[in-house]
């Protein structure tokens, strides 16, 4: 090689050697250069201004910028928001614009328990804004909308009776009355002629169910479920049921706060270990126990609670068993007895019900308006079938059906609807076969429900 | 002071000398004795035929290939120290690799990019072997060892797509191994091998990342020496009007046996010295050394530059009971999941069997010595021509399955945009 090429290699040589540095600065500059590292010196900034004392002023000088990270390995998470929301714990940081404002109301939940992400979704491994609030491709689970936030309530607690989440509450509450359960599988209990809804929270977005409800076909194309006709509140109220309902299996601590003491819960023991046996409510039950009605005039909080946990203690001599209620237990049945709202708590004790009563409870737990219409008046469209275009009322099945028939149709169900025009789709809506879901019981009570559907004193005179 | 004179200063010292024996080759014995006398070097010989140096011949494919195995072999150590081969794991440690892990997606960005880069340049390499007749005698073992190489490359590549364990992973290994289940009678054995069961799970990323970190490198690391040796002993890169004699039988016989034969007299054949006019050859140091050094340079910028601007993909996490729609395998597998979708049998089994069989049979079939050494020499015009089809519609076929394919495999125009997909969030 003579020296004219050498020359002009190590003339190349160089200017790959400097393409090479760089490119490796720039790509060591692009990793190095992170916004959260400005938050943070903007935070300690912030420390520096406000420092009392120059030792406080060292002190906030020092403060390492790094990622910060809450390990949750319980929830199968590590929430690094705390990398840019750094004064999320500090009170005086109270009205601060983002990132460094702070996080009211923290205590109960105290982040190193709960980290953030198990309530405001998102992406808690991530540290750029967009990557963390969640709003990019590949990442199905965005931060919940602050409007939507009482969902996150629903994953812990109990939907129907959490007075720090009313909306929530009432969205299960619309859930049962409007009769989604007729299509729908919950927790395992409804009907399979739509998908079920254990996951549906984590696999919509507030905007698609919202979209569904109004108008299902817009966003499912074909789908038969009937449009909801809500009043707005009631729209947003059962959406943010719908997304507390995420599926997510949580483990030990977590799933404990299920039995958070609630009325609710409360109401359902009171039923269950036959309270009513002994005690009366509204003028029914037992007569050994006094009646209950008015216990939480007569008594202090702390008195019924020690009630709960041994008898003997308060009222010695007295024949009440001790139970051997749970401290939680004991609590929710303190609050229901102090809360109840009014006598027709009495009435939901099923042993003192009528069949009647009982089987519109029945009625109302399978879902069954969802399709039938609220007591079975019917009017819920159902495209194309032989029924005038309707799910069948049953206001009338006491003139059509005996006893035996009514049980078959609910149990066996009627998966073919005659269609009105055989060239057009089926009809969307089917009764699906219920068989042993609806127990023995409930379908006698249920079919005595319907039989009572009929208006008293009319006779079509066939 | 240049790089030139402090590599001078260097290899003067002391220690330089202990390293490098040979100072900073001066005459052309200094400069054999340079390549022969150090490891690295001492695998390729001290003079080179000129026609080897034409980068417009060899277009350099085979070093490129090479070049993106180290930096894939080195990549791919920084990442095993992060990676955890678990389901469980697996995801979560791309996000930290992403999030958290300095340099980490950079240096995840670079074996992504290197990664489909080597695909492609070992294909281009075949091509190019094909196109100047080099695998024609006594090169055909040695195109034999490629075709293995080429096998391997495409094993490690395919083993790497499942290790991020996020949906692209999860269903385009779920494609591709069932693209290997339509064989008949070893598909669904050899299915249930790769995965260790009926579908993706934990024992066949635990298989893939055992494959993909030890067995495929190992075994592509000796294929690559073998590959290497053999370009020597057959005489280096091919060229026009070289012969074509290898290893002269010797007929022991005839020696004369009252005398003692030194190992050079035994083992004679083609080296590049043997029969070569000594006006078409220059010494490795510098002309070949440092045109290698500057090659590698600039495969390392282009890959840096990939992994500065784009970022390796990652979708969700693996969720086996929510299908992309479609789901596609690694897009150099995209030709045969076209073919499988008109028909598994011909897509599946016929057309990949083909391929294999014609590529190491070719060698021994077409072993004409006629245009070698040229690119398209038009007496090999036919042989051009049916390789070229066969390239052509490979090419085709991935372009459709790549671009034109959509929701349940349907035809769609990548330039317009496609309607609104049915079931949003």
């Amino acid at each position: 090689m003579d020296n004219g090429s050498l020359q002009r290699f190590y003339g190349w040589f160089s200017a790959l050697c400097v393409v090479v540095g760089l490119l490796t600065g720039l790509g060591y500059y692009r990793d190095e250069y992170r916004p959260w590292k400005d938050y943070q010196r903007r935070f300690i900034a912030e420390e520096v201004r406000r420092a009392a004392s120059p030792e406080q002023r060292q002190q906030a000088m020092r403060t390492p910028i790094q990622i910060q990270q809450i390990l949750l390995p319980e929830l199968n998470r590590v929430d690094r928001c705390t990398t840019c929301h750094l004064a999320a714990e500090d009170p005086s940081y109270g009205g601060y614009p983002q990132p460094l404002a702070y996080h009211p109301r923290h205590d109960e939940h105290p982040f190193d328990k709960f980290g953030c992400t198990i309530c405001h979704r998102g992406q808690g491994r991530a540290t750029t804004t967009e990557d963390a609030h969640g709003n990019v491709a590949h990442w199905d689970q965005p931060m919940l909308p602050l409007k939507y936030i009482e969902a996150s309530c629903g994953q812990c607690h109990e939907a129907a009776d959490n007075p720090a989440a009313p909306r929530l509450a009432r969205g299960a509450q619309v859930f049962e009355t409007v009769g989604c359960r007729g299509c729908h599988k919950l927790g395992g209990v409804g009907g399979v002629v739509g998908p079920e809804l254990d996951r549906v929270g984590a696999r919509r977005s507030p905007e698609w169910l919202r979209a569904h409800f109004l108008e299902p076909a817009a966003v499912t194309p074909g789908s038969g479920m009937p449009p909801q006709k809500l009043s707005e509140p009631d729209i947003d109220a059962v959406v943010l049921f719908m997304l507390s309902q995420t599926g997510e299996a949580l483990p030990g601590f977590y799933a404990s706060m299920k039995v958070i003491p609630s009325a609710a819960q409360g109401l359902h023991l009171f039923q269950q270990k036959g309270c009513i046996g002994c005690h009366s409510m509204g003028g029914q039950g037992g007569k050994v126990g006094p009646a209950l009605d008015d216990v939480g005039l007569r008594r202090k909080p702390e008195w019924i609670i020690q009630h709960f946990r041994d008898p003997q203690t308060v009222s010695p001599g007295t024949v009440m068993p001790k139970f051997g209620f749970t401290e939680a237990e004991a609590r929710a049945l303190t609050d229901f007895l102090l809360h109840k709202r009014d006598q027709a708590v009495a009435l939901e004790i099923p042993a003192l019900m009528s069949p009647v009563d009982r089987g519109r409870e029945v009625f109302r737990k399978y879902g069954c308006a969802g399709c039938h219409g609220p007591d079975g008046k019917g009017g819920v469209p159902n495209p194309n079938a032989k029924t005038a275009q309707q799910v069948p009322a049953l206001t009338y099945v006491a003139d059509g059906y005996t006893k035996p028939e009514l049980r078959r149709l609910i149990q066996g169900g009627q998966r073919e609807i005659p269609a009105l025009d055989p060239a057009r789709p089926p009809p969307p809506l089917y009764m699906p076969a219920w068989g042993t879901t609806i127990r023995d019981a409930e379908l006698d009570d249920l079919v005595a429900y319907l039989l009572s559907l009929k208006p008293k004193g009319e006779d079509l005179g066939f | 002071m240049g790089p030139g004179s402090l590599w001078s200063w260097f290899a003067a010292t002391r220690v330089g000398r202990s390293i490098f024996r040979v100072g900073p080759p001066q005459s052309n014995l200094e400069r054999s004795q340079a390549m022969v006398s150090s490891f690295l070097l001492h695998v390729q010989p001290a003079k080179v035929n000129r026609h080897a140096l034409r980068a417009s011949y060899s277009l350099g494919l085979g070093l490129i290939s090479l070049y993106l195995f180290l930096i894939l072999t080195g990549t791919g150590v920084l990442l095993m120290f992060y990676y955890v081969p678990s389901t469980t794991q697996a995801y979560d440690r791309m996000k930290d690799l992403q999030f958290v892990v300095s340099a980490g997606l950079f240096v995840r960005n670079m074996h992504r990019w290197a990664a489909h880069l080597m695909v492609a340049s070992v294909m281009l390499h075949m091509c190019r072997v094909f196109y100047t007749g080099a695998y024609k005698p006594p090169r055909e073992f040695n195109w034999l060892v490629g075709v293995g190489l080429f096998l391997t490359t495409l094993g490690l590549s395919f083993t790497g797509y499942l290790l991020p364990w996020d949906q692209l992973a999860f269903w385009a290994i779920t494609v591709g191994t069932s693209i290997a289940g339509y064989a008949p009678v070893v598909g669904p054995g050899l299915k249930y091998l790769m995965l260790g069961g009926n579908i993706v799970g934990q024992e066949a990323l635990t298989r893939f990342y055992a494959l993909h970190v030890i067995v495929l490198p190992a075994i592509a690391g000796l294929m690559v020496a073998v590959h290497l040796f053999r370009v020597r002993k057959d005489g280096g890169l091919s060229r026009p009007g070289e012969s074509a004699d290898t290893v002269q039988s010797l007929a022991l016989d005839q020696l004369p046996t009252n005398k003692t034969y030194g190992l050079m007299e035994l083992a004679r054949g083609t080296t590049p010295q043997v029969g070569q006019n000594p006006e078409d050859e220059v010494f490795s140091w510098p002309h070949l050394i440092f045109r290698e050094l500057l090659l590698f340079l600039v495969v390392v910028a282009f890959v840096l530059f990939l992994a500065i601007f784009w970022n390796a993909p990652l979708e969700e996490l693996a969720n086996p009971i929510h299908p992309p729609n479609p789901a596609k395998a690694p897009w150099y597998f995209l030709g045969l999941q076209e073919l499988v979708s008109y028909s598994a049998f011909w897509g599946g089994v016929v057309v990949p069997a083909l391929i294999v069989t014609a590529l190491v049979v070719l060698p021994y079939v077409d072993r004409r010595r006629v245009g070698v050494g040229r690119w398209f020499a038009r007496e090999r015009r036919v042989a051009t021509m049916v390789f070229s089809v066969c390239v052509a519609a490979a090419i085709a076929f991935t372009v459709i399955g790549t671009y034109f394919r959509g929701p349940n495999w349907g035809w769609v125009v990548p330039w317009r945009t496609p309607p609104p997909a049915m079931e949003g969030r």
